[in-house]
């Protein structure tokens, strides 16, 4: 994924995306953190098609993502941070049609359904529409939905927000897996343990710009701190609230 | 589309079973009740001149608010974020969403087009009239039902625009009466209605009779249809009120 001077202007004139450049590695898992109106999911939107870019340029794969979409499109799952499922649709059929918005054939969709029901423990609430579904679920279901076509670059959107401890690490644990097998995996959080554990690289973006980026002790030896979660601090201004015991943070 | 119809198949006591509920208590209540005082119009009973304008009241009103509030609430869920995501064209998913309510409106106009057949026995006289008529009704319906659905912010605004304008052109524009029997200014008034043309043409495509210019109403229904299938294409392509 390649993102090159990307711009996002709203009509309003507030500028959420400041001349963003990025590039993420084939199979890399790479985590994008930043505070609350940074410019993360207004990425995420340019690079998915929900939001229009003012200007700049997104590659996934070497397809343009923004003008000519289609097989840039086609690499893409995307699990965002809102439960967007449709209330009138089962489990079984979220999952069908998202096959089907995305080119699927008929039984290619039943096979894949049937097996990502069965791999996020979906199968007995097949038949359940997503509105009855706990919250647990329907995160769960929410991901299966992003991978059911088999995308190349899977981008999660703050997944574990809200989750408990047993499904946070469930969830760890698939992505992990995903990306062992090939899948690049764009992660934004806020959770900094996230990252710092399951990204190879991650960057910061802060006021609607990418000011850092790198390796976890990368990106601490540029703040001058131990851990990415004083990095991260050091970058939003609230070093008081570091946890390092004062000798481990540098002069 | 096969989301759409699901959609309104689940939950068919309303979207279906309403509509039909409805048109069955007009022709009770103005067929039965009035027909008895109104002997003829147009040389055709009561009753049977009112069944080609409930026709096509229910083609239009389900083919709308399908398509109106089916939008809003994917947009409320944000649900249609993953069809905005997929790689379809905005072509494909505007086409897909208008038919959604087209294909209900159709079905309900059959259901209603079979009992009225059934009750009181209806005519068609111009079929060659009457199904581009219908069809293009409809498809103007559900249009109006898409950009309803795409500009709406909340259900208000949805309920707005059926309850304060559609229903009123519907039955102002001669569901129930011919506009040639108002007194001044509203007979004038009725032909600035855009929905009496519409009925007046589904009226001659069954009983073969028309206060209007046929080919001439036919050729500006096409052209009102297809610029505004044109508009929404352009909402789609820009994203209005869908992407940020």
């Amino acid at each position: 994924m390649k993102i090159t001077d990307l711009v996002k202007r709203y009509p309003t004139g507030t500028e959420a995306l400041r001349d963003v450049s990025l590039n993420i590695e084939t199979g890399e898992f790479f985590g994008l953190l930043g505070p609350n109106g940074a410019g993360k999911s207004t990425l995420i939107h340019c690079s998915t098609g929900l939001a229009q870019p003012t200007s700049g340029s997104i590659r996934i794969f070497g397809n343009d993502a923004i003008d000519h979409y289609e097989e840039a499109r086609l690499a893409v799952g995307l699990a965002p941070h809102d439960l967007n499922l449709d209330w009138f649709l089962t489990a079984e059929e979220t999952l069908d049609y998202h096959g089907g918005y995305f080119g699927m054939p008929k039984r290619e969709r039943r096979e894949r359904t049937k097996e990502l029901l069965k791999t996020f423990s979906l199968t007995e609430k097949r038949d359940d529409r997503t509105r009855t579904l706990s919250g647990g679920m329907k995160r769960r279901l929410i991901l299966a939905r992003a991978l059911m076509h088999r995308p190349r670059l899977l981008i999660l959107d703050e997944p574990t927000a809200g989750v408990d401890v047993e499904l946070r690490l469930e969830l760890w644990r698939y992505v992990q897996q995903i990306n062992e097998e090939g899948t690049t995996i764009l992660l934004t959080t806020h959770y900094l343990e996230e990252a710092e554990r399951l990204c190879d690289r991650t960057a910061f973006i802060y006021d609607g710009q990418i000011v850092a980026r790198g390796t976890s002790s990368e990106l601490a030896s540029e703040y001058g701190v131990s851990s990415l979660e004083d990095a991260y601090l050091e970058l939003v201004g609230r070093m008081e609230l570091s946890r390092a015991k004062p000798q481990e943070i540098a002069p | 589309m096969r989301r759409e119809c699901n959609r309104f198949f689940k939950i068919k006591r309303q979207t279906l079973g309403a509509p039909l509920l409805e048109t069955f208590l007009y022709i009770s209540v103005f067929g039965a009740a009035l027909g008895t005082r109104i002997d003829t119009l147009q040389g055709v009973d009561y009753v049977v001149f009112i069944i080609p304008g409930l026709i096509l009241m229910a083609w239009a009103i389900n083919a709308f608010s399908n398509n109106s509030s089916s939008i809003l609430q994917q947009k409320f869920q944000r649900a249609i974020d993953d069809q905005l995501s997929s790689p379809a064209s905005p072509l494909q998913s505007l086409l897909a969403f208008s038919l959604g309510g087209f294909l209900r409106g159709m079905i309900v106009a059959m259901l209603t087009f079979i009992a009225a057949s059934i009750l009181v026995g209806i005519p068609v006289e111009n079929v060659h009239v009457l199904l581009p008529a219908l069809f293009l009704v409809g498809f103007f319906f559900a249009q109006l039902g898409v950009l309803v659905g795409v500009r709406a912010e909340q259900f208000d605004d949805v309920s707005f625009a059926q309850t304060f304008v559609l229903q009123p052109l519907i039955f102002l524009g001669g569901v129930f009466y011919s506009a040639s029997l108002l007194p001044e200014p509203f007979q004038t008034l009725t032909h600035f209605d855009p929905v009496y043309y519409m009925i007046s043409l589904v009226r001659y495509g069954f009983l073969g009779i028309s206060e209007v210019n046929v080919p001439f109403s036919l050729l500006v229904l096409t052209l009102a249809t297809a610029a505004l299938f044109m508009l929404n294409h352009r909402l789609f392509v820009r994203g209005y009120k869908l992407r940020a």
